[in-house]
């Protein structure tokens, strides 16, 4: 099954990449863009570095565009991405990829970046944890977890600390699964007291586990 | 052998860069432990790239909208502050687990290890967002309650197997569940194993003793 997807995968791959380079023919080749950036990284070479500017500053204005939609916010992206091809020539590997693609992933991740700072309740996940381009050292955090996991043995231990009444409830409808109509039912006590009783033992509980804190 | 791996969409979203933060994390660190994905992904980007930086003549032509660019670009020193970053390890009760290197960064950002019951071990990892993320270590014969998830549950098995009634796991495998499943993960590994798991909103117990934990489960989601 792996070796049947992977074989697909490569066949549309290969028809993409054909599709994909008519398009793009009006740039420059990738050898020549893989030598401008030897260049660069060698000798800081300017003529290389305009030729690589012409080539990739509209391609990433037009992406940035698309992406965020923002004309200033799309020339900052496109800035950004060519001051890294400028400075960090010297971290692209030609055997391991093409320009365009190391481009392209250097831009992704200062998009990526960009709009995960944009959001409010984020996860503190960077592009550099997901796609290591420019691989670069980042400050560890010691922040102090708090810990406010509350465990099964934790919470039977309270559950033994409430009432009779209110442990017998709690046990009735949480382990054993019954409706508060059945509880109700089997020990002919009015439904709207059940349900009182439920929620007073959860309050219980919650006060009893926020004490471990 | 690992088995379960991201689909050919995720992936694509992946090297986009548009799949969900957490779920991104789940993929890259597959992809650090998965020989065959690491290759496919460095095909899709290159894919993926070629579709992105495309241009018209026209737009192509016109490179007077970037002013001073490239001279201001060009002012810029070269820049050599860059290094690889370094392996990183988590440790249990004297062993020493390699992690994926895309959680390398996360070890300064986990709390200490907690004994659950049935002979498990939890360790939550703070990675922002609404999401809950932790290591699990089961030992030998270890099992969490059978459950289903009210939201996505993301797992990568990091360092040994496990069984969840439906399917083996072993490690590098990627396992993606939702609201439609249910099960009792169990370890008969003999050197049990660890996972790194990642879940959007609490699970809910489905038997037993442990249904007991659903009322509380937004305390131990957080």
């Amino acid at each position: 099954m792996l070796v049947e997807t992977t074989l697909q995968h490569s066949k549309t791959t290969s028809n993409k990449m054909n599709a994909a380079n008519t398009e793009s023919s009006s740039g420059l080749s990738s050898e020549v863009l893989a030598e401008c950036l030897v260049a660069v990284a060698e000798r800081r070479c300017r003529t290389s570095f305009s030729k690589l500017f012409s080539h990739f500053a509209p391609r990433l204005r037009s992406y940035a565009l698309k992406q965020i939609g923002n004309e200033a916010i799309a020339m900052e992206l496109v800035q950004d991405t060519l001051t890294n091809v400028w400075q960090k020539a010297h971290l692209f590997n030609g055997e391991k990829g093409m320009p365009s693609t190391w481009v392209f992933t250097i831009a992704r991740n200062l998009r990526f970046d960009f709009l995960r700072k944009m959001q409010s309740r984020k996860e503190d996940i960077c592009a550099d944890d997901l796609w290591p381009v420019l691989v670069e050292q980042t400050a560890s955090l010691d922040e102090e977890l708090v810990d406010d996991t509350v465990t099964l043995e934790q919470i039977l231990e309270k559950v033994g600390l409430l009432p009779e009444k209110q442990k017998q409830v709690i046990l009735a409808v949480y382990v054993h699964g019954k409706s508060q109509q059945e509880v109700a039912d089997e020990t002919d006590t009015p439904l709207g007291t059940i349900k009182s009783r439920t929620r007073l033992a959860l309050q219980k509980l919650k006060e009893l586990l926020d004490e471990n804190d | 052998m690992i088995n379960f791996h991201p689909s050919e969409m995720q992936l694509q979203s992946f090297a986009n860069g548009t799949l969900n933060p957490s779920l991104s994390l789940i993929v890259s660190s597959h992809c650090d432990l998965c020989r065959h994905c690491q290759q496919k992904l460095k095909e899709v980007t290159q894919v993926v790239a070629s579709q992105s930086l495309i241009v018209s003549e026209k737009e192509e032509s016109d490179l007077s909208v970037f002013g001073d660019m490239m001279q201001n670009i060009m002012d810029e020193p070269e820049d050599m502050n860059t290094r690889a970053s370094e392996p990183s390890f988590l440790d249990l009760d004297g062993r020493h687990f390699p992690l994926p290197r895309s959680l390398g960064r996360f070890v300064n950002r986990t709390a200490s290890w907690k004994k659950l019951v049935g002979k498990l071990w939890q360790a939550q990892v703070d990675i922002g967002g609404d999401v809950r993320a932790e290591f699990i270590y089961m030992e030998h014969g270890g099992s969490v309650p059978e459950h289903t998830h009210r939201g996505n549950e993301w797992t990568l098995v990091i360092n040994g197997e496990f069984e969840d009634g439906h399917h083996h796991f072993e490690t590098g495998d990627l396992i993606l569940l939702d609201s439609q499943h249910t099960h009792t993960p169990v370890s008969n590994d003999p050197d049990g194993c660890l996972v790194f798991s990642i879940v959007d909103k609490p699970l809910h117990f489905t038997s037993g003793l442990a249904r007991l934990l659903n009322p509380f489960s937004h305390l131990f989601f957080k």
